[in-house]
């Protein structure tokens, strides 16, 4: 398979109702590390995209644009019918109410037990539930993750691949319709890491959600992707099914593959 | 050097402002500030309480001499009165703080923020700066000066125990002393500068957590320069504090 580069262009196909993240000649530095360079990218519903690429080349970068926790230099990023970098806070939390967020460190409330950071959410996006209900909803999650056992520990309680289980948790809470996932096997060992991404199989096909996920662990992107997408020297380099980029001959796409 | 000082002071004034204009706009985080009241005040209190009996009793016993050369010893309660309440128990009281607290706030903060659980908070749908800031910042503002107040009180027992180890003076007349020497602008201005201690200790604290870089390098630096700037803005306040009410006559 070739290289596959897409065009520089700011427009955004409003009618495309099947593309839930799309992303047009995107551009954002810092200082003079030009990290996106007129990166273009679309989510479809229902699909899981990974986006692979060196430490280094943006991949986190591109995933909190599209989220907002980065202001964009330059272009367009158009999640759910909102185009986020014109977004105020109020639509910006609305926006984020439908998208949820794995982070790479897992970011779980330190001062927080398990409980209390799954509700977290539910409160603070006015999701006004009653306590039994709240409760309902925690279990489900913790079921669906396989931890219903933990819901009164602290996270320092936690072993990694459990803390990684409880952040999918608190994203899934609110029953999003896209998950952003930034490196979601890091730090784990094989055996997790593979249990972690048969879980995000499942989260896929159970809660019907569209992922963009962060990786450069080729066993993670082979259980999980239904397209990759290379981020390299901060475009689109390549796009293709797993099986496609492993068979390219281009040097730059190979070379992640050997 | 001296232009980062200024950079410093710019941001500082910046984030400060930013409180100004978050603090009065709903949704209040009432509950986080509750609790906040509770960790600051509550768990603060032993360590000032301690702190406040021992300057009280030292202060007692190390002005008894110089006032019984003088004969004057009968003024014991007056002069240690007048000096623990319009300065050593709200300094000692904002000093201790600005170490417990303002140590606490900065490196829960940094942590938070070295461990995107910040981040987490914004893509939760949460304001952090007013969930962590204005709460924080409004908890210390109010429970320093009650704090003070109870250190005043607990100093001037400590005063009443430092003067009956050598001389014996009542209960009734001790009290009714302190209280026949303490006027209102002895009073009021030394409580109005804890609000203002108060504020300093929790927004240095915020600025420099909300702040914090350089992954758990960064979290003990913005610990340990949250005290240094708290405490040195302590000082500067007071010294404020005394030329403004020398300029209103309450001296």
């Amino acid at each position: 398979m070739n290289p596959q580069t897409t065009k520089s262009t700011t427009t955004i196909d409003a009618t495309d109702t099947s593309a839930v993240i799309q992303v047009r000649d995107l551009h954002k530095a810092f200082g003079d590390n030009q990290v996106l360079n007129g990166f273009n990218f679309d989510l479809k519903r229902g699909e899981n995209v990974v986006v692979l690429g060196k430490s280094g080349s943006g991949k986190s970068v591109l995933i909190k644009c599209i989220i907002g926790l980065m202001q964009v230099d330059k272009g367009m990023i158009n999640v759910l019918g909102n185009e986020v970098p014109k977004l105020n806070t109020t639509d910006l939390d609305k926006m984020r109410a439908k998208v949820g967020f794995l982070f790479q460190s897992n970011a779980l409330y330190d001062s927080m037990t398990v409980h209390e950071n799954l509700e977290f959410p539910l409160r603070r996006h006015w999701i006004k539930t009653s306590k039994e209900e709240v409760n309902d909803l925690v279990m489900e999650v913790l079921t669906n993750v396989g931890l219903p056992h933990t819901v009164d520990m602290m996270p320092s309680e936690l072993s990694g691949g459990m803390r990684k289980r409880i952040a999918l948790a608190r994203t899934l809470i609110l029953k999003p319709d896209i998950i952003l996932y930034d490196e979601p096997t890091t730090g784990l060992d094989p055996i997790t890491g593979k249990e972690i991404s048969n879980l995000m199989v499942d989260i896929q096909k159970k809660y019907n959600t569209s992922s963009v996920i962060i990786s450069h662990d080729l066993n993670c992107v082979k259980i999980v992707a239904n397209r990759v997408v290379m981020l390299i020297d901060g475009i689109c380099y390549a796009t293709g099914t797993y099986e496609e980029l492993e068979k390219s001959t281009d040097k730059k796409v190979k070379q992640f593959f050997e | 050097m001296i232009k980062n000082i200024f950079i410093e002071i710019g941001l500082i004034s910046r984030f400060t402002g930013r409180f100004f204009r978050e603090a009065f706009k709903p949704r209040f985080e009432f509950s986080e500030f509750l609790r906040q009241c509770y960790y600051i005040g509550n768990k603060s209190l032993p360590l000032v309480a301690i702190t406040a009996f021992i300057m009280g009793l030292v202060i007692t016993i190390q002005s008894r001499p110089t006032l019984v050369e003088f004969g004057a010893q009968a003024w014991l309660p007056k002069m240690v009165s007048v000096s623990l309440v319009r300065e050593i128990a709200p300094v000692i009281t904002a000093l201790i703080c600005a170490g417990k607290i303002g140590s606490g706030i900065g490196a829960e903060l940094g942590s938070m923020k070295v461990t995107e659980q910040i981040d987490a908070m914004d893509v939760s749908g949460t304001n952090p700066y007013k969930f962590l800031v204005v709460t924080r910042v409004m908890s210390t503002t109010l429970m320093i000066p009650i704090l003070a107040i109870l250190a005043d009180a607990v100093s001037l027992y400590g005063g009443y125990l430092g003067a009956n180890i050598r001389g014996v003076v009542s209960w009734d007349l001790y009290w009714n002393q302190v209280f026949d020497t303490l006027v209102f602008g002895d009073v009021v201005p030394s409580i109005i500068k804890t609000f203002f201690f108060g504020f300093a200790i929790g927004i240095i604290g915020c600025y420099k957590g909300f702040n914090s870089n350089k992954g758990t390098e960064g979290v003990g630096q913005s610990a340990n320069s949250a005290v240094v700037v708290s405490s040195l803005l302590v000082f500067i306040i007071d010294l404020l504090a005394v030329q403004i009410t020398d300029i209103l006559n309450l001296n």
